[in-house]
């Protein structure tokens, strides 16, 4: 009698309650969504991975070493110590200047220095880099 | 169920009631509460009937706003009851009655076959069967000899109205519904974004345990930190540099040569011979383009670019 006596109430309620439950369990999936965002964020995590594969490329040392081959070695004065590289390239040509600049844009390196003389009709360049 | 409650007869000059049956009461009312119509319509259902009724009393009842519609289907015909909640109720509790404690209305209509006697409505009128019509009469207009009836729980019928929540409810059916379809609606809603989120967060979390699987050295929060914070600093610096040899580079074109170029960690410069006025011009303009720092080389067209990394 008492819960017929109340009837709308109670089916008001009852939705009330039902929507209070729903609204606290997407909270509770939202916040456990931010708690594991701070510990692991995956976009940081693809971030890191791509960055390491880019700069901490352990092929880096051999794709340096080609650099030597793009012209013949009496134009190349090469010096490399563990990671660290300076190489001078003289009389280049216009064609052998754009190879080796190429080359060193796409090279995973740290450009410590990178210097390109006219001389005359040919190009001298001095490179020091590390890796 | 229902029948089991005492059937309480209400009519206009009945007594006040002092005390109620603690389970509740059902309730007749006699022709003094409500307006009828008998009509035989080609309908089947009574929600179809109930759809017409106010059509049916057009010009009979006064507020027909505040009136309400029972329906019941008889015989041949279809009985219609228009009557007013308001003042039922409010004539209830002149009278004592706790409209919550009233179980279901009933109209005397509804059983009119039953009333074979007269029914005495206090000392002035009775409530008889005239002709298949519950109707109201003074009691002078019967015959003296005739013997007079009470109604018992026996005339309560199949069908009947409650009053809505029990006359003290916040809300009316309507606006219950109403409400509760709306918080269902949302509570809806809520559920599928915490699913969406929830399935979101479980693909991002496998894959993340995929990635730091195949790269261990990253499983320390710590470590990639250091190595994000190592490489990006590197990134940046290195991706500036080749913008900037890059940008340099198309400013090489007829009559614009290279001469002396130059790059480390913190500026770069650069010299371009230029055949004439004109190519000096564009040449500046592109460096312009560019933001770099452009300056025309003393007694000739060379120009010298130079800025800070």
């Amino acid at each position: 009698m008492q819960l017929k006596r109340y009837k709308n109430e109670l089916i008001v309620g009852i939705a009330l309650l039902f929507l209070v439950i729903a609204l606290i369990y997407k909270q509770s999936v939202v916040s456990s969504q931010a708690d594991a965002s701070v510990g692991t964020s995956l976009q940081e995590l693809k971030e890191v991975i791509a960055l390491k594969k880019v700069w901490g490329d352990k092929k880096t040392t051999k794709k340096v070493d080609k650099l030597k081959t793009i012209v013949s070695s009496s134009k190349v004065k090469w010096s490399k110590k563990s990671k660290k590289l300076t190489a001078s390239f003289l009389n280049l040509s216009d064609q052998e200047l754009n190879r080796i600049i190429v080359k060193i844009m796409n090279l995973a390196v740290e450009i410590q220095k990178l210097e390109v003389k006219k001389l005359g009709a040919s190009y001298q360049v001095e490179f020091k880099c590390k890796w | 169920m229902e029948n089991t409650k005492e059937l309480v007869l209400i009519y206009r000059d009945m007594n006040s009631i002092s005390s109620m049956p603690a389970n509740g009461v059902n309730i007749m009312l006699t022709p003094q509460f409500y307006t009828i119509k008998r009509e035989a319509l080609p309908v089947k259902y009574a929600y179809q009937a109930r759809r017409i009724a106010p059509s049916l009393f057009d010009g009979l009842l006064e507020d027909v706003q505040n009136h309400k519609y029972f329906v019941v289907k008889e015989e041949n015909s279809w009985l219609f009851i228009a009557y007013d909640v308001e003042k039922i109720k409010i004539f209830l509790e002149q009278k004592g009655i706790d409209i919550s404690q009233v179980s279901k209305v009933y109209f005397s209509e509804q059983v009119v076959d039953l009333f074979s006697k007269p029914v005495l409505l206090g000392e002035k009128e009775a409530l008889v069967n005239l002709n298949g019509t519950m109707t109201v009469l003074p009691q002078v207009a019967l015959n003296t000899d005739e013997e007079s009836m009470q109604i018992s729980r026996k005339f309560t019928p199949k069908k009947g109205i409650a009053f809505e929540g029990g006359g003290k409810s916040f809300f009316t059916t309507n606006e219950a519904y109403t409400l509760a379809s709306v918080f269902v609606l949302f509570a809806v809603i809520y559920f599928v974004e915490a699913s969406r989120y929830g399935g979101e967060n479980e693909a991002q979390m496998q894959e993340t345990q995929v990635l730091l699987e195949n790269h261990p050295s990253l499983q320390s929060s710590y470590a990639r930190q250091s190595i994000f914070d190592k490489y990006r600093i590197i990134d940046e610096k290195e991706r500036k540099k080749r913008d900037v040899i890059k940008a340099l580079s198309h400013m090489i074109f007829k009559g614009s040569t290279l001469t002396y170029f130059l790059i480390d960690d913190k500026k770069f410069q650069a010299q371009f011979a230029c055949k004439d006025k004109s190519v000096a011009k564009k040449l500046q303009e592109l460096a312009k383009k560019e933001k770099f720092n452009i300056s025309k080389v003393p007694s000739s067209n060379d120009m010298k670019i130079e800025g800070n990394l």
